[in-house]
């Protein structure tokens, strides 16, 4: 990232930097076998999307059927519908994801009783560490039509007259899993905001109140601008991963009744990828979900970079 | 400046925790693999140590305690044990194909649904080439009965676990599918017969009227139906039993033309889709039902309150269990055999039938293949087998002075509370063994198919129903099974389709069809215009054409190979 900044003057690498910087690169070897080791070599996995895998041939006995498997998807419905849901629960989970965390890191900022403000923080993590299987359960339980806390209130306050299953209407199924997604991250994400506020020069804040800024306006001029290369840094990467809209959720939440707009791209490749065991079938579509990823991050990238925001190459 | 530095700081030390983790947990999978060829090893070489060996099931089950008091004596006796695991949260399709993704497998493997793509894959070794010297494993089935089992290939690879009677079948439990009633529900309504599926949801809603609620106030359940996943045959089968046909699972035969035919679309399935609606919307049916999971469906039903509804009784017997443990005994379930019309003769129960597709394997992760066959072999013998299904003689049952054997009320007790049968109870329920009698002749091969044993085991409800209906077992509250058509079971054949070829293409999308628009057009408020919806799409989404044609060249080639022998 600081490469970025610093490469308007273009200058070869010299032996004497090298050297100079023998320590740091002995330190990153490390995780430079991790990453060949982890993300590089399973790529070779990449072939089985091209052939018709079997895994009793083996890769480099299976059969090649060129570009059929990306046919198939493409013709196929299903998975239209499938990167519809992804791309939806993406973008939602995205925005929603970010506008709360900045939203709670400035209210925390704000928090001027210390002890107070540690505890909302630490409670606020707590979901974050839940499993997707308890945090269902939750989600179940508040949303039920036999004693749901949420049916309850509408029933008792007049708005609705008899308890509504919300899990049983696609309507409502992104947006449950849009807020279950915020209640469990929304602490946990606002960790680096939270991070980014306090590395902002207490000095400017007093400068704004001399000049008789009040705390709306210190947040609005100072706070916002101190933390845009933040945001704009973890919205680049979140947009790459809009597509690994998740999995446990909407494999746990769903049902047949909601399952057209329930289905990711993973559900969609453990579904006909593992259990129709048609490997080569969810390479396929795990490629097409990667090189998606990656379009994207660059888009947003460049995006960022001709606006002249913070940007990660 | 200052603040991006803060930032690639924060996010190098994430990325050195990511490498740290990745680490720790690659070294730590290294770790076991060693540790187990090791274990592996030491075991075979020096015999008078006890072998342990894994399974897995993909099939839910319970995980007994590892100090099991019967698993401990059955490996003093035969030197071997085995750690069973089973499905959890997946469908057997998914953790089969994990597995096969991963290469690695545990020793004793069953397949359920996925046992063709195991043999496929080259994951089982072929039993045939080692059972020479294992009798009991070799004269399990008659030649015969291995050559259905055999592979195309020639060789053995499963052993098929159930359904080989000794003797013959006392046959007490239906065990299988069947709209299935509480006998609270019955008593109340004064025992009446009931064969129609008005008849049925009629009485249902007589008693909720009557009844709104249990003893404790909470309310009751008419009616649940099970939707979860591969479990939504609860929801869509019915109708081919409802036209009086047995459970083929993916289609109806036609007995004299021998034609398969799609059970979805007939008029049939028709009414009793029609039916569900207006029970669903008169509030008989459970408002929440289709958005159930397994977990949320067994937890209603344990509470008793669930009236009535159609399952695998193995699928609830959790439930079932739970409900006499809370000594809620009027609330257990007894199976009806409900047709569409009077006049049609039900089948919904059908003898113990050899599956030749489903079954155990040794895989060729098992290092120590000899030692898993004898620990096969061993299972089989009559000692074993007598431990495995009734337990230790003096703690778990007494031998009465004519050879039989029969329980206290304590140990009829412990048989059905979990925690017990978890430290105490090691039936190695999906290894090989025999039904039907235990091999001394005179008793049967578990206690709740002895019959003396069986009745008085029952809650006091349940005597008094069968009493009133004249009968004295479930299997008598339903028809006896005719006569196997050679045909039966075609699930055996459709569940292995893949999505390679049209047929297997169909099928998964007249699954997705169905699991979606099913639950749809029962709770549509229009049930003409949502039916016509669901048809309009299920005839342009799945290629029932290709499903029907294959199924019906299976079912003649079953035919010809019933003949040809």
């Amino acid at each position: 990232m600081a490469k970025a900044s610093t490469s308007e003057k273009k200058q070869g690498i010299t032996w004497k930097q090298i050297k100079s910087q023998k320590v740091l690169i002995l330190l990153s070897i490390p995780f430079i076998i991790y990453v060949i080791i982890f993300c590089y070599v399973p790529l070779g996995g990449w072939l089985m999307a091209f052939q018709n895998y079997k895994p009793k041939n083996g890769l480099l006995h299976s059969q090649f059927v060129g570009l059929d498997k990306f046919e198939f998807l493409f013709s196929n419905d299903q998975f239209l519908k499938v990167i519809r849901n992804t791309l939806a629960m993406g973008v939602i989970n995205l925005v929603l994801g970010t506008v709360t965390a900045v939203l709670f890191a400035i209210l925390l900022s704000e928090f001027r009783f210390v002890r107070g403000k540690k505890l909302v923080q630490t409670i606020s993590y707590l979901p974050h560490f839940l499993s997707w299987v308890i945090v269902t359960g939750i989600v179940f339980d508040v949303l039920s039509t036999e004693n749901g806390i949420i049916n309850e209130v509408l029933v008792a306050t007049g708005i609705l007259d008899k308890p509504f299953n919300f899990l049983a209407d696609p309507k409502w199924f992104w947006w449950i899993v849009g807020f279950a997604n915020v209640w469990k991250e929304t602490g946990w994400n606002s960790i680096i905001y939270l991070a980014a506020i306090t590395s902002i020069s207490p000095d400017l804040y007093e400068a704004a109140s001399i000049d008789g800024a009040g705390r709306l306006a210190k947040i609005w001029h100072i706070t916002l601008p101190g933390i845009k290369p933040t945001f704009f840094i973890l919205l680049i990467m979140n947009i790459g991963n809009v597509l690994n809209a998740g999995f446990e959720v909407q494999y746990l939440l769903g049902n047949g009744l909601v399952q057209s707009v329930a289905q990711t791209i993973d559900i969609y490749v453990l579904k006909y990828g593992i259990s129709q065991a048609d490997y080569s079938l969810g390479t396929a579509a795990g490629i097409f979900k990667s090189v998606v990823s990656l379009i994207l991050i660059v888009a947003a990238n460049q995006i960022a970079k001709k606006m002249g925001e913070e940007h990660l190459f | 400046m200052k603040k991006i530095k803060s930032i690639t700081a924060l996010s190098m030390a994430v990325l050195m925790i990511a490498g740290a983790t990745g680490c720790s947990s690659t070294s730590q999978g290294g770790d076991n693999a060693s540790t187990d060829s090791n274990s592996g090893a030491a075991s075979t070489s020096s015999s008078g140590e006890i072998k342990e060996f894994t399974a897995f099931f993909s099939v839910p089950g319970n995980e007994i305690n590892s100090d099991n008091r019967i698993q401990q004596v059955i490996a003093e006796k035969i030197g071997a044990k085995c750690k069973e695991t089973w499905l959890t949260g997946q469908t057997a399709e998914e953790a089969i194909g994990v597995m096969i993704a991963g290469g690695e497998y545990t020793d004793f493997i069953v397949g359920s649904s996925g046992s063709t793509t195991l043999i496929d894959a080259g994951a089982l070794i072929p039993i045939d080439e080692y059972w020479d010297n294992y009798p009991n494993v070799k004269n399990f089935y008659s030649d015969a009965e291995w050559n259905q089992i055999r592979n195309e290939d020639g060789h053995v690879y499963i052993i098929p676990q159930f359904g080989n009677v000794y003797m013959y079948d006392t046959g007490t439990i239906h065990n299988d599918e069947a709209f299935w009633i509480q006998t609270r529900v019955l008593k109340w309504a004064g025992y009446p017969k009931i064969e129609t599926l008005d008849e049925y949801f009629d009485v249902i809603e007589r008693y909720l009227e009557a009844n709104p609620t249990m003893e404790d106030g909470t309310p009751n359940i008419g009616y649940e139906i099970l939707t979860d996943d591969w479990r939504y045959f609860c929801l869509e089968n019915a109708p081919f039993f409802l036209d009086g046909y047995p459970n083929d699972g993916c289609c109806i035969v036609d007995e004299t033309t021998h034609q398969a035919i799609d059970y979805n679309t007939t008029p049939t399935a028709k009414r009793y889709f029609k039916k569900l609606n207006e029970e669903y919307a008169k509030g008989v049916i459970d408002p929440e039902t289709f958005t159930l999971n397994y977990d949320q469906y067994i937890a209603k039903l344990s509470s008793g309150r669930v009236c009535g509804m159609v399952d695998q009784h193995w699928n609830f017997q959790d439930a079932e269990n739970a409900i006499k443990q809370q000594g809620l005994d009027d609330c257990t379930y007894v199976p009806l055999g409900i047709v569409i019309d009077k006049g049609i003769k039900e089948r919904y129960h059908s003898e113990p039938a050899l599956d030749a597709t489903g079954g155990i394997g040794i895989t060729v992760s098992c290092d120590d293949i000899e030692g898993a066959m004898k620990f096969l072999d061993d299972l089989l013998s009559p000692e074993i087998l007598r431990l495995r299904n009734w337990g230790q003689e003096g703690i778990d049952y007494f031998v009465g002075d004519d050879g039989l054997f029969y329980r206290n009320d304590e140990q009829r007790k412990n048989s059905v509370d979990q925690s017990y049968i978890n430290a105490n109870m090691c039936p190695y329920s999906y290894f090989p063994g025999y039904i039907g009698m235990d091999h001394d002749g005179i008793n049967a091969y578990n206690p709740s198919n002895q019959p003396a044993e069986f009745y008085e085991s029952l809650p006091e409800p349940v005597k008094e129903c069968f009493n009133a209906y004249g009968v004295q077992t479930y299997t008598q509250m339903l028809n006896p099974s005719k006569e196997k058509s050679p045909w039966f079971p075609m699930w055996s054949y459709s569940n292995a389709f893949t999505t390679e070829t049209p047929w297997g293409l169909a099928k998964v999308n007249m699954d997705e069809v169905k699991h979606e628009y099913l639950p749809k057009v029962v709770i549509s408020s229009d049930f003409d215009a949502a039916w016509d919806e669901y048809m309009g799409i299920y005839s342009d989404r799945c290629d029932t054409e290709a499903y029907l044609n294959a199924l019906t060249e299976e079912v003649q080639r079953r035919i010809a190979v019933a003949e040809g022998n």
